[in-house]
């Protein structure tokens, strides 16, 4: 059936839909593991309201023989539980897609009607939740009901899914063989007889063993890797998973994780712990980073490391809360008053996530510096499926050991030196004591209004840039390197034009694409991008925001100005269609 | 006052607390006061300078974080609390003492102070109540009295007066003294309880403020405080509801000394349940813990 579809990739996609607390996250996980252990690459993507009860969400499993890492907007097959999720995500199923639901009585308009008759919608009403209870099971069970369906469908072998299941309830052991039961019986079942749908992949047995992981859980590994030892937050979407992660495993890392009384508490216990010396790192969304400037600005003056994700979703205000963004890269790069010495750090998927948090830390105590590690709801709770986690980086602390701290006098803490990094001893370690003072202050610390003073210091802070700078790797530039076509983002964005990318430059050999992708984002390197310019690439900026934020530090930073951009900025992410056909009009024009 | 001589410490002396920068607060101001005390009190605690952790918050007490030894951090106005309390968190092994104004703590910040309270982390206090905000030129503060005519409250606030100590009791504090900065030895006394107190201890300090509050100078204090743990007969410090009682009186008879203390309150990283059987600090743990997440990372398979 994938030849049957619209989507320009070879992939399969299923999604479940229904009411917020029907389950409809752990069916889409139970999927994807199934999946995954079927011997395929899945992608899973979340979509859900900002309610607990009710409304419409989903989980769409895209699963192929090739990695996957960003959805498509159309789906194969859906499986749908209530009567809203339905009507809403009816326009999401593809060309000759497969509606399965046990929705009595169902009524579509005129439209709905049309857009069935179009595009060959296959709609089957079965009676999953009769069948349950018929098995010996309960009414919430009908979902795995659905589930066994699906796999004669697509005349997957039952064995994984029920090991899966297994595991899924081991702490309810009553419950398992009513569910077990469901799932027989929705894969023996015979009226009404389901289509079959035939996959084309080749299962691939070595994937069994791989993970599937979101990117906050992927952030809260790479905190434990760094050895991060406190993690203040206030719950934020979506930032909240990673907070509620770190809290599931607190018991094994032995991590202080602590949700406090508001985001501006939880910026200044941070700072405090990492006063101290630990290593303490925070988390949240755009609105409560807001509450948090003054603290990246006093972490600014005092030199006090301060590392803090930002996981994006729409704004202005409340915004979508429960939805994707890239536009609070601006916030990261300008927030906090006055002038300092920042970086910023965008993550993009599991490798990223897992690497960026520890290397975050090395550049915040390197620098004595705030570093700001932004994500999207896309990144952060989206289901990636990957082999392993790269290897840890090496923490690097660049503190004084305790023979040095001996020699050291007070003026040391703050002195001004050519980078502008001055050394780092701990509070307990030497008699050298000193003041973090977000006063502007002399070398030691002490407060001073002096003019020439004042300036010496304010340089020394902003000079660490440029050794900050020189350090900092170059954008990556992935895909054809000869390509005369390059697209230039940060973020998710990554994600979706790899997919494409691939099969772009498989199919089209005579105009192969090239992507530029800015894991470091402030402040920005320019080698490449004018390596680029000066080769006359066609540059091509994405980006998940409507302002295009990233083209515009480009520009300000090397003087070029994107004749083309492409910025979504409607809560959702791009979806491969969509690139897909972005790709096709730059073939054309 | 001297080094020791029977021990092998190096037992500080007042002298190891001495900062050349000039004190830039008005003549008679109740901070000197209240800063010979605190000496006095780490100096009498035997805690050396690079073993005390002090936290000051904006205001005119703040502009004192250069005069003193110790490891300091003047940081944001309304905000010590919140930094102190993780800084505590860090490092249990160092005492932590956070300064703050009547505007930082019951204006700027006083849900950070509900919350500390609330979490009874291993924090010392010491709250300057001078009724007013001095540093920015004599407004009126959530602790001024309505009587009391201010800058940008010339006819006197509108909203009545907090009584801190009332508000503290309340959120049962584990620990509340209070003081007044014309009398250094009592004050002494007092941090020193509030040093020696496992968890957070609210010392309130009555403070002279001879620029903008001419109400209550020391000489006023001085005729109304009365120290309950030496002149209240069997005055019981575990018992809240009698704190509570003589905490009320904020213009006749005013109480100072320990009012409250609740000996059994767990501090802050006692309480962590998965950090029960350490012995170590957050402080000398940060190595890489790259086994556990590889196990975590399993889990995902």
């Amino acid at each position: 059936m994938q030849d049957n579809n619209s989507n320009p990739l070879p992939r399969l996609t299923i999604k479940v839909s229904g009411a917020s607390g029907q389950g409809i996250n752990s069916v889409g996980e139970v999927i994807a593991k199934s999946l995954k252990e079927a011997g395929f690459y899945t992608f899973g993507y979340r979509e859900y309201p900002s309610l607990i009860k009710g409304g419409y969400s989903s989980h769409q499993v895209d699963f192929s023989d090739q990695p996957l890492l960003a959805p498509s907007e159309k789906c194969d097959i859906m499986i749908t539980l209530g009567r809203a999720a339905l009507h809403q995500y009816l326009p999401s199923l593809d060309t000759n897609g497969i509606l399965i639901h046990c929705l009595p009585h169902l009524n579509f308009n005129a439209a709905e009607q049309k857009f069935i008759t179009d595009n060959n919608i296959n709609i089957i009403e079965v009676p999953a939740q009769e069948i349950a209870v018929k098995v010996g099971g309960l009414a919430v069970m009908t979902n795995v009901v659905l589930v066994g369906m699906l796999w004669q469908m697509l005349g997957i072998e039952l064995a994984p899914i029920e090991e899966i299941i297994r595991k899924e309830f081991a702490k309810k052991p009553k419950v398992i063989d009513a569910n077990i039961a469901c799932l027989q019986a929705g894969y023996t079942n015979a009226e009404p007889v389901l289509p079959k749908v035939s996959i084309s992949f080749v299962p691939n047995i070595a994937l069994v063993n791989d993970a599937l992981i979101s990117g906050n859980e992927a952030i809260g590994l790479g905190a434990i890797t760094a050895g991060v030892r406190a993690y203040f937050a206030y719950p934020m979407t979506p930032s909240s998973s990673l907070l509620s992660y770190l809290s599931n495993v607190y018991h094994e890392s032995g991590m202080l994780v602590k949700q406090l009384e508001d985001e501006i508490s939880v910026a200044q216990a941070t700072i405090g712990a990492m006063f101290m010396g630990t290593r303490a790192l925070t988390g949240t969304a755009g609105g409560g980073f807001d509450l948090m400037a003054e603290t990246v600005s006093l972490s600014g003056m005092t030199e006090t490391p301060f590392v803090c994700i930002i996981a994006q979703r729409p704004g202005p205000a409340t915004g979508l809360p429960t939805w994707t963004s890239a536009a609070d890269l601006n916030i990261a790069v300008y927030s906090g008053h006055g002038e300092y010495t920042r970086l910023v750090i965008a993550a993009s998927d599991i490798e990223t996530c897992y690497t960026m948090i520890q290397h975050a830390f090395n550049y915040a105590e390197e620098f004595q510096i705030p570093v700001l590690v932004l994500t999207e709801k896309q990144i952060a709770e989206s289901l990636f499926q990957v082999a392993d986690l790269p290897p840890a980086v090496p923490i690097q602390r660049h503190l004084l050991s305790n023979e040095e701290a001996q020699k050291v006098t007070p003026h040391d803490r703050f002195k001004i030196t050519e980078s502008g990094i001055s050394a780092r001893w701990l509070p307990g370690q030497s008699p050298a004591t000193y003041n973090g003072n977000s006063d502007e202050h002399l070398e030691d610390g002490s407060l001073t209004e002096e003019a020439a003073t004042s300036k010496a210091m304010y340089d020394k802070r902003i000079r660490k840039e440029k050794l900050l700078l020189d350090k900092l790797p170059q954008p990556t530039l992935l895909g054809f390197e000869a390509a005369a076509t390059v697209f230039v983002g940060w973020g998710s964005v990554k994600n979706t034009v790899i997919d494409c990318m691939i099969e772009w430059n498989k199919h089209n050999p005579q105009a192969q694409i090239a992507y530029l992708h800015y894991d470091y984002v402030w402040p920005l390197k320019t080698d490449a991008f004018n390596e680029l310019v000066q080769q006359q690439k066609r540059l091509i900026l994405i980006e998940q925001n409507a302002y295009g934020q990233l083209g515009n530090l480009i520009t300000q930073s090397t003087g070029y100005l994107f004749k083309e951009k492409i910025l979504k900025y409607d809560g959702r992410p791009f979806f491969v269609e969509e690139v897909w056909a972005e790709l096709e009009k730059v073939h054309t024009s | 006052m001297s080094h020791c001589t029977t021990c092998t410490t190096n037992h500080p002396t007042i002298a190891d607390y001495f900062s050349e920068n000039l004190y830039t607060w008005c003549t008679n101001c109740g901070n000197f006061g209240i800063h010979s005390a605190v000496k006095r009190a780490l100096v009498a605690e035997a805690i050396r300078p690079e073993h005390a952790v002090l936290c000051f918050d904006i205001g005119c007490n703040g502009n004192g974080s250069d005069k003193i030894g110790g490891y300091r951090f003047h940081g944001l106005h309304g905000r010590v609390l919140s930094f102190a309390a993780g800084a505590s968190c860090a490092n249990t092994n160092l005492p932590v003492i956070a300064f703050a104004g009547d505007g930082g703590t019951f204006g700027e910040g006083i849900s950070h102070f509900i919350h500390t309270i609330r979490g009874n982390y291993n924090v010392t206090f010491i709250f300057h109540n001078n009724m007013n905000y001095g540093l920015t030129q004599g407004q009126a503060s959530p602790t001024t009295k309505m009587r009391m005519h201010m800058n940008t409250s010339p006819d006197g606030p509108t909203s009545d007066t907090l009584n801190a100590m009332r508000l503290a009791l309340t959120m049962d504090v584990s620990f509340a003294a209070r003081s007044f900065s014309g009398d250094v030895k009592h004050m002494t006394k007092t941090i020193q309880a509030g040093l020696q107190h496992k968890g957070f201890s609210f010392i309130e300090i009555f403070q002279a403020c001879p620029s903008y509050n001419k109400e209550t100078p020391h000489e006023w204090y001085q005729q109304r405080v009365y120290d309950v743990n030496e002149k209240v007969a069997d005055y019981d410090t575990s018992n809240k509801l009698w704190a509570h009682e003589l905490a009320e009186d904020l213009e006749e008879k005013i109480a100072v000394g320990v009012l409250y203390q609740n000996k059994n309150a767990i501090p802050f990283m006692d309480r962590q349940e998965n950090r029960q059987g350490f012995t170590t600090d957050l402080v000398s743990e940060v190595i890489s813990y790259e086994s556990v997440a590889q196990q975590l990372f399993d889990r995902k398979r």
